[in-house]
């Protein structure tokens, strides 16, 4: 079924990356040039509108390798295998993308490129992970045990997604509070709009991304795949002549 | 390739009119200027951004009053402002910001009407490069390994038909 499905959102790739170059450039505008300067900050708020969205795309990225892994080590379906592989290396980018832009952010407005925040530090063991995910793919032989192995790993680590988004609110931190949760939104409007549509387009971004290097990694296996076929049948032409 | 190379080109003329905009919205309402540019008169905007330090000593006035006076000090010369309206509590001596408002060439006085933070637009500006940058060179070497890979697979010999739908896992 998962396999029927990503090959027919496949077909709406180029939609996916229309939509999100569209809603990049309109978000950057809106952020760039239309909201106004923070009264604290001043414009240097407006990494805000590149970080934030980052950092949610990466949480996004790792979802959706969670959510693969599970499904793969229930149906084993290679094609959400692929996929896995695919979100793993997308969010060591975006993950990779948020603790730099964040680590730009920090600087001007709490005078230190780093500080070892639990936000900070739960997000940099995501990369960890991520990187970990795609570092045990290359060392095992096996492809059925790759795919098993790195799908425990990512279930594991799906642990840090909640310590990452809750952090701010279970612990005494530097950095900021959810901006968005239970008790309501504490920005204005000027503020939320650019910083929606700079999200939603890195989300399709990722979706477009995520799509590209799953049909990547599937014509690379199979070009493998066809390459070992015509070795076995030379070996087996020259064999029996 | 060639619709492929089109398509990005598309994207590239995209960044660069954007990346015009943003410079020219910078050069036109962000840029501040010194002190000493505007006793030269080398300022063409109605509306000028003048950097400077609030001198010791030489802010009178208060919100109470509705307005101030005092000397913003550049790196040789001063000048004299005016600030309309209260003034905003960020508005101390020995604070370096940025003041908005006219210059008033008649009586040589600054008619600031606003205040701004200075900001290093250098971190701004690094995070969107860095950022953009590796994302577009990411998703152009993915799309570009895709094309060339279907075209691996199309014109060798490697290819032929699928017999089966199901896909072989390496």
């Amino acid at each position: 079924m998962m396999n029927r499905i990503i090959r027919r959102i496949q077909r709406f790739k180029g939609w996916f990356g229309a939509a999100a170059a569209f809603c990049i450039f309109y978000g950057l505008y809106l952020g760039l040039f239309d909201s106004p300067p923070d009264y604290y900050q001043g414009e240097v708020v407006r990494i805000m509108y590149v970080h934030v969205p980052l950092a949610h795309t990466s949480l996004m990225a790792y979802a959706s390798l969670f959510l693969g892994s599970l499904w793969y080590l229930w149906k084993r379906d290679p094609l959400v295998d692929n996929m896995c592989q695919a979100a793993a290396g997308l969010t060591v980018i975006f993950t990779a993308l948020s603790l730099i832009t964040g680590a730009i952010w920090a600087k001007p407005t709490w005078n230190t490129w780093w500080t070892w925040d639990p936000k900070l530090i739960s997000f940099a063991i995501l990369l960890l992970i991520a990187s970990g995910y795609l570092m045990l793919r290359t060392f095992v032989e096996d492809p059925d045990k790759e795919g098993r192995y790195a799908a425990v790993l990512a279930i594991v680590g799906g642990i840090d997604l909640p310590i990452i988004y809750f952090s701010a609110e279970w612990w005494r931190s530097l950095h900021q509070p959810l901006s968005i949760s239970m008790r309501g939104v504490s920005m204005t409007g000027d503020i939320l709009l650019p910083l929606s549509i700079m999200s939603l387009g890195l989300n399709l971004l990722f979706l477009y991304m995520l799509m590209v290097r799953t049909q990547m990694l599937y014509l690379t296996n199979l070009l493998q795949a066809k390459k070992g076929r015509l070795l076995s049948q030379v070996h087996l032409t020259q064999t029996s002549s | 390739m060639t619709g492929f190379y089109l398509r990005w080109a598309g994207v590239i003329v995209m960044a660069i009119t954007m990346a015009v905009l943003a410079n020219k919205n910078y050069q036109e309402h962000l840029a501040s200027i010194s002190p000493e540019a505007v006793l030269a008169g080398e300022h063409s905007h109605a509306t000028l951004r003048v950097q400077g330090m609030v001198g010791s000593g030489s802010l009178t006035g208060s919100p109470e009053e509705g307005h101030a006076e005092f000397e913003l000090l550049g790196e040789t010369k001063h000048l004299k402002v005016q600030y309309q309206g209260p003034p905003p509590e960020n508005l101390r001596e020995l604070k370096t910001l940025i003041l908005i408002g006219r210059w008033d060439s008649g009586s040589q006085v600054f008619q600031a009407q606003d205040t701004a933070l200075v900001t290093n637009y250098g971190f701004v500006a690094s995070a969107y490069l860095i950022a953009f940058l590796v994302l577009v060179a990411s998703v152009f070497s993915m799309s570009r390994k895709v094309t060339c890979l279907f075209q691996e697979i199309k014109e060798s010999k490697l290819y032929e038909p699928e017999l089966e739908t199901h896909v072989e896992h390496r």
